[in-house]
């Protein structure tokens, strides 16, 4: 209990202090419709000359993209901001005013900070996944809310790798650009996983798994997702959590703050 | 004339301190090199696409070789001016550049150049995996092409870094301007040659995609280098115009956006 009313503290403080930006906020607006038309127009052009490309229809696809959508808003929204606030807090010692708190560091210093811009993705990647829809079949309900939580989970899986990089903070000192490296990777979940041949799929789906973010979901929206890949992405999901955990609290363990 | 000599006698002392920076920060660059997966990502998608037959003119070895190509390319003409520009005007430390005798701008072009040789080093092992994959689509290029091709990317390479200069000029007006610029480059994925080739687009705006400032960009020197431009010479052409172009505006800029910069009292 005690842990929810802090998220919702944490939540309002963090809306408060990204409100202050109202110009930046109307900005983003123009440059997230257009990152938008740079992400799905590519996709319209190269089914301009093929039916079906690794077994999905141009609609199909769209499923996929506007998931993708979603990550992208759901990381820049709450998860890359904090964790950049981490790496910085590492480097210049303001952790300490953190970690000396009486909660769990991990948990505020994954919500100090949001960026409500963001939105805008959130809201195409909405807009792209009903546009697929609107050519197909409508899903049945247990489809939809597997689909839901699917792709909750594999936010959470994200997550989770997002804290191991950062982890590696806590030796290294300035690792943001190896945060711009992940989000690299993490753009091969735009397409459908079965583009990708071999080992690069097993890379997608259990190492990086961004195709359990952005695959699984619209193939459980089509129906084609057998309940054992459901299972596979929530255990994936599980396993890259607990592993974060650990590594942070190991990191935490090895924070000397930044003067001594 | 003087100050022109001032920077030519200065040329090879900023290309090694230009190299030396790069070195020291090596794994950073090396990181931000390789965060330019775009073209791997959507050569997944084209060879899917043709999985095995042809798309259009292009068959599977085609989109591997030319989105190989456009990796190269990509790197070797791509340069960070427009966020240092940006950053330096906004916050004023184009201030004290100002009072040295070379002009900033000369400087970053150094560096730029400078960073050439660890990009090359950083691409090498990717290009490696990609021949080990596909042994045929090594090619080598006839003298005549190879030529064109290094001449083609030149261009390609002073227009990027004209365009950013451009771009981050804009900032002595305008503090966003990043954002104007990332419009710029939705525009060279879409219509220069980046996430798709030329010849796939629609064939109504080929023509007009053809000699737009994009397509010389980037997508120019690829075709050059693969032997698919239907005549090179015309193309280089185009693409000088569109190099002394972005030079006038920006020459003209700098003027501009230097007096205005000292007005505002930064």
């Amino acid at each position: 209990m005690r842990e929810l009313r802090l998220i919702a503290a944490l939540a309002r403080v963090a809306l408060m202090n990204a409100a202050q930006y109202r110009a930046s906020f109307l900005v983003d607006l123009v440059t997230g419709a257009v990152s938008t038309v740079g992400i799905v127009l590519p996709l319209a052009l190269v089914y301009n000359h093929t039916e079906r490309i690794a077994g999905w229809s141009f609609h199909e696809s769209l499923l996929v993209t506007g998931f993708f959508l979603l990550l992208q808003g759901a990381v820049g929204l709450a998860v890359e901001p904090n964790l950049s606030a981490i790496v910085e807090g590492v480097r210049s010692g303001a952790l300490d005013y953190l970690v000396l708190k009486p909660v769990d560091a991990q948990l505020v210093a994954s919500m100090q900070r949001i960026a409500p811009a963001k939105i805008w993705h959130l809201l195409a990647g909405v807009g792209v996944v009903l546009w697929g829809l609107s050519a197909l079949p409508s899903p049945s309900l247990v489809a939809s809310l597997t689909a839901v939580v699917l792709f909750v989970v594999g936010l959470f899986a994200t997550y989770a790798l997002w804290v191991l990089v950062i982890c590696t903070s806590f030796w290294f000192v300035k690792v943001d650009n190896l945060s711009y490296l992940l989000v690299a990777v993490v753009d091969a979940g735009r397409w459908p996983v079965t583009v990708y041949k071999g080992w690069v799929r097993l890379f997608l789906t259990v190492v990086i798994p961004v195709a359990m973010v952005t695959s699984y979901p619209a193939l459980a929206l089509l129906g084609r997702l057998g309940p054992w890949l459901a299972v596979q992405g929530v255990v994936v999901a599980i396993v890259l959590l607990v592993i974060s955990r650990v590594a942070w609290l190991l990191a935490l363990s090895r924070y000397t703050s930044a003067s001594s | 004339m003087s100050g022109l000599l001032i920077h030519l006698r200065a040329a090879p002392t900023l290309l090694r301190i230009g190299f030396a920076e790069m070195v020291a920060y090596r794994a950073e660059v090396a990181v931000w090199i390789l965060t330019a997966t775009l073209p791997l990502v959507m050569l997944a998608l084209w060879s899917a696409a043709a999985d095995g037959g042809t798309l259009g003119s292009f068959s599977q070895d085609d989109f591997v070789r030319y989105f190989a190509v456009i990796l190269v390319v990509r790197q070797v003409t791509s340069a960070w001016l427009v966020w240092e520009l940006n950053y330096n005007v906004r916050t004023g430390a184009l201030s004290p550049m100002l009072l040295r005798p070379l002009n900033p701008l000369w400087w970053n072009l150094a560096e730029t150049v400078g960073a050439l040789p660890l990009r090359i080093i950083v691409l090498s092992p990717i290009l490696a995996v990609l021949i080990w994959w596909k042994p045929q689509i090594a090619l080598l290029p006839s003298a005549a092409t190879f030529f064109l091709g290094c001449v083609s990317v030149f261009l390609a390479f002073v227009l990027a870094w004209l365009v950013q200069a451009v771009f981050g000029m804009l900032a002595f007006w305008y503090e966003q301007s990043v954002g104007l610029y990332n419009l710029w480059f939705v525009a060279v994925a879409l219509l220069g040659g980046y996430v798709i080739p030329m010849d796939l687009l629609p064939s109504s705006i080929v023509p007009l995609a053809r000699v737009l400032p994009f397509h010389s960009a980037l997508g120019a020197p690829v075709e050059v280098w693969l032997d698919a431009t239907p005549d090179p010479c015309r193309t280089l052409a185009l693409q000088a115009v569109w190099v002394a172009v972005t030079a006038t505006a920006a020459w003209f800029m700098w003027g501009r956006g230097l007096r205005r910069y000292g007005a505002v009292g930064a």
